[in-house]
């Protein structure tokens, strides 16, 4: 390596995706290391202000709650791409395709099959049926294709070792895909030259998927070209920016629930040209908001009767309805035993390892090592409660013990993953900084893995804290094209 | 019997309403005491209801009316075949509680509910009412003690209320009475549920039986406890009276929230009176030990218009 902005750089002890052991670029990634290195300060700190400007006139921005009131601020995006390779990448495709692929099973056996795995004892009733997430309302409503989880965003990071562990799935309405998309768009006009020289495989095509995987989910009487439209609980949601994007990426509507009307079960939008029936609803609405005739009356987010409709068969809303049980935390640990039960196979993605605290063993075991774990909510994303024991205070800790003793079905604990690091730039330099990922996966025809993904990393120095509303930023995430089979292009 | 309801629920808004989509619960369900001949459900303004079958085994209807109105009548139309419960179960270990897969099946009605939570004063009167190791016993126990606290007195709560409140204040109504057991039960360890039905009476409050051939009543409800080894037992708190013929039930669940005769959503703010009138025919009251026909099958009930119902709890 040149004496350049790589000069010095420290691995820190921890898996660095772009350095190996020996101080070099991983294979194939020589050329984005190299170019990166022959930076200068100026030069970084030029692409920077770039990159700041426009993020800016396009807007890009996300809300952090929490403090009084919402806070938008301009999308933290860093220069240095995460990349995985193309075999590190078919690993992750077939893992996630199989995870997805089990939880639409496990959701069709739970709301519209016989139940089997509760029966069968593989998963415990129990811990269904007190599952927040676990929805009556939806029970006996059918789902076209089974394409329950439309839309998984399935949370990864890697270990010391490198290899890919499941963090958590999210399955109800993950969200930032959007920020793949821009991130993607910004990078390309900032680092033209590093973009030339490596083989990136796309992500804007994810609009077009989308919008054919919820035409795929449309009820058969919608015909050929059901009308889909993107639901949106307003402009004071955190994530507007991405129901905007995506319904215009789609070119549909995007509408709020008073623009929806049920008429004899079926729904239509208002629209400039009078009424017009929806096939498919992609709604990013928490299902207890989506219809106040049959959750929580107060709601004026929702749409009145549209439950019935779905019920109905006369329109598909996406993602299901009651897909909270499957992302439930303490459900979590029971993903691998499904993709066992229903498809037979090994899991191809690991968990990361888990303690279930509603065993009194596990529970004891884990909590007298309270400062050693992670300690997440089961019902809760987005990072919202979460006590890393390794940096919480005592009395953080102290809580620890007192929540989950009142509620230990409520809280799981998880060993620290020492997330794996990727160069950043920080101060002028290339530091090493944790990532994890969340890969987008789609239900349509089939299941489609969006080649890429959100890169979240921890900008502060030596955290483990990825989340947006957490303070940390994001990273362009390169999946390299196979050049064995020439795909390259 | 052969009993014919009809249960009429009239809406009277005070300002216009655009709109309002409901849920309709007040079809009998067909089980070993009681089956379903016919049931009609008639709406004005007029409105086409989807039928369907929810989590607990109720028949629900749901339907909107997208159309200006200022009143909003539903009538249900029911007739229905029932007979004595058989005899009360048993005496019965409190030990079969214990047994992991009992549990595991009554798991949702154990737990604390909105309207069956409990506290001191509950589980105080819970272990008062417990007789020894016999659970049957204690279940009755619990009927008794309710009966003994508790005066019938309409207007005095309302859905909501909490049943701590309601067993310090000694008074209510059917659903006060059946919250109350429900959650007394659930405080032992003991999975009860509540039910929503009718009952053919001269009285709501004493619910004596009559000579006459019609009733007006209102829509009335009781509890069932889980005894192992024999499924539901119910009693009637209300009035003490065994649960039997002249019971028509409409289903159950957890707490009123899973099985409320109506609930949705109106549009504006519109305030509401509401007058629901509920009158049962004994078609036949010198005749009162009925042969029961067989319970419907799914090609029956889809014949009569019905989908097939898929029973999760059993």
């Amino acid at each position: 390596m040149t004496s350049g902005l790589l000069d010095g750089y420290d691995q820190g002890g921890f898996f660095d995706e772009a350095i190996g052991e020996d101080g070099t670029a991983r294979s194939g990634q020589e050329n984005l290391v190299g170019w990166f290195d022959a930076l200068s300060a100026d030069d970084l700190r030029y692409h920077s202000t770039l990159r700041d400007d426009l993020l800016l006139s396009r807007g890009i921005t996300f809300t952090v709650y929490g403090e009084s009131q919402g806070i938008e601020r301009t999308w933290p995006m860093d220069l240095f791409p995460r990349v995985i390779t193309a075999a590190e990448w078919t690993v992750l495709e077939q893992g996630l395709a199989q995870r997805v692929n089990a939880v639409n099973r496990f959701l069709e056996d739970l709301y519209v099959g016989e139940q089997a795995i509760l029966e069968d004892g593989v998963v415990p009733r129990w811990l269904v049926m007190s599952s927040a997430g676990f929805e009556r309302e939806a029970f006996n409503v059918a789902v076209p294709n089974g394409a329950r989880c439309l839309v998984s965003g399935i949370d990864i990071v890697r270990g010391a070792d490198g290899k890919f562990l499941v963090l958590e799935d999210n399955l109800r309405n993950p969200s930032g895909v959007s920020y793949v998309l821009e991130n993607r768009a910004t990078m390309a006009r900032v680092l033209t030259g590093a973009f030339e020289e490596m083989a990136i495989r796309s992500v804007d095509h994810y609009g077009r998927s989308l919008l054919a995987a919820l035409k795929h989910a449309a009820p058969p009487a919608a015909g050929d070209d059901p009308v889909v439209c993107v639901l949106t609980p307003g402009i004071y949601n955190s994530a507007y920016f991405e129901h905007a994007f995506l319904a215009r990426q789609m070119g549909v509507e995007l509408v709020e629930g008073r623009d929806l009307v049920v008429d004899d079960h079926i729904v239509a939008m208002r629209t400039t040209g009078g009424l017009r029936r929806v096939d498919v609803i992609y709604r990013r609405i928490d299902d207890h908001f989506l219809d106040p005739a049959v959750f929580d009356t107060g709601s004026t987010l929702g749409v009145p009767g549209l439950m019935a409709a779905v019920r109905a068969g006369t329109v598909t809303v996406s993602n299901a309805v009651g897909n909270g049980v499957a992302d439930d935390k303490a459900v979590y640990p029971y993903v691998p035993a499904m993709i066992d039960y229903y498809l037979g196979e090994e899991p191809i993605l690991p968990n990361a390892t888990t303690y279930v605290l509603w065993d009194d063993d596990q529970r004891a075991a884990a909590l007298a090592r309270a400062n050693e774990l992670v300690w997440k909510p089961v019902a809760e994303s987005g990072g919202y409660g979460i006590v890393i024991g390794p940096s919480a205070t005592d009395e953080e800790l102290a809580g620890v013990h007192t929540t989950v003793e009142a509620d230990p079905r409520g809280w799981i604990a998880q060993e620290v993953v020492q997330l794996s690091r990727v160069p950043s730039c920080v101060d002028g330099g290339l530091e090493g900084r944790h990532v994890d990922l969340r890969p987008f996966i789609l239900t349509g025809e089939s299941i489609e893995v969006l080649p890429g993904g959100l890169t979240r990393v921890a900008m502060r120095k030596g955290s483990l804290i990825v989340n947006s509303s957490q303070g940390g930023g994001s990273k362009d995430t390169w999946v390299l094209e196979d050049q064995a089979t020439g795909a390259a292009g | 019997m052969r009993l014919d309801i009809s249960n009429r629920t009239l809406y009277r808004f005070d300002d216009i309403v655009r709109e309002s989509q409901n849920e309709v619960r007040t079809c009998p369900i067909s089980d070993s005491r009681q089956h379903l001949i016919a049931y009609r459900l008639s709406l004005a303004p007029a409105s086409r209801s989807l039928a369907f079958y929810d989590y607990w085994g109720t028949r629900v209807d749901a339907f909107g009316i997208r159309e200006p109105h200022i009143s909003m009548e539903i009538v249900a139309e029911a007739a229905v075949e029932t007979s004595e419960a058989g005899p009360r179960p048993e005496p019965c270990e409190w030990e079969g509680l214990f047994d992991p897969s009992f549990r595991d099946l009554h798991l949702e009605y154990l737990e604390r509910t909105p309207h069956a939570d409990w506290g001191d004063r509950l589980s105080e009167a819970g272990l008062e009412a417990r007789d020894g190791d016999d659970l049957v016993a204690t279940v009755v126990g619990i009927h008794d003690l309710v009966r003994e606290r508790m005066i019938y007195e309409t207007g005095s709560t309302h859905i909501g209320i909490d049943v701590e409140k309601v067993l310090s204040d000694g008074h209510g109504v059917c659903q006060d009475f059946a919250h109350l057991s429900v959650a007394i039960c659930r405080s032992l360890g003991v999975p009860a549920r509540y039910v929503s039905g009718y009952l053919f009476t001269a009285s709501d409050e004493t619910g004596e039986d009559t000579d006459h051939d019609v009733v007006d009543v209102e829509t009335h409800a009781w509890f069932e406890a889980a005894i192992p080894g024999y499924g539901w037992m119910a009693m009637d708190p209300t009035n003490g009276h065994e649960v039997g013929a002249r019971h028509v039930k409409i289903g159950h669940g957890r707490d009123y929230d899973d099985v409320p005769p109506l609930r949705g959503s109106v549009s504006g703010e519109a305030g509401t009176e509401v007058d629901t009138s509920v009158e049962i025919r004994r078609m036949d009251p010198s005749h009162q030990a009925t042969v029961v026909q067989p319970p419907l099958t799914h090609t029956d009930m889809e014949h009569l218009g019905f989908q097939p119902q898929q029973q999760q709890q059993q």
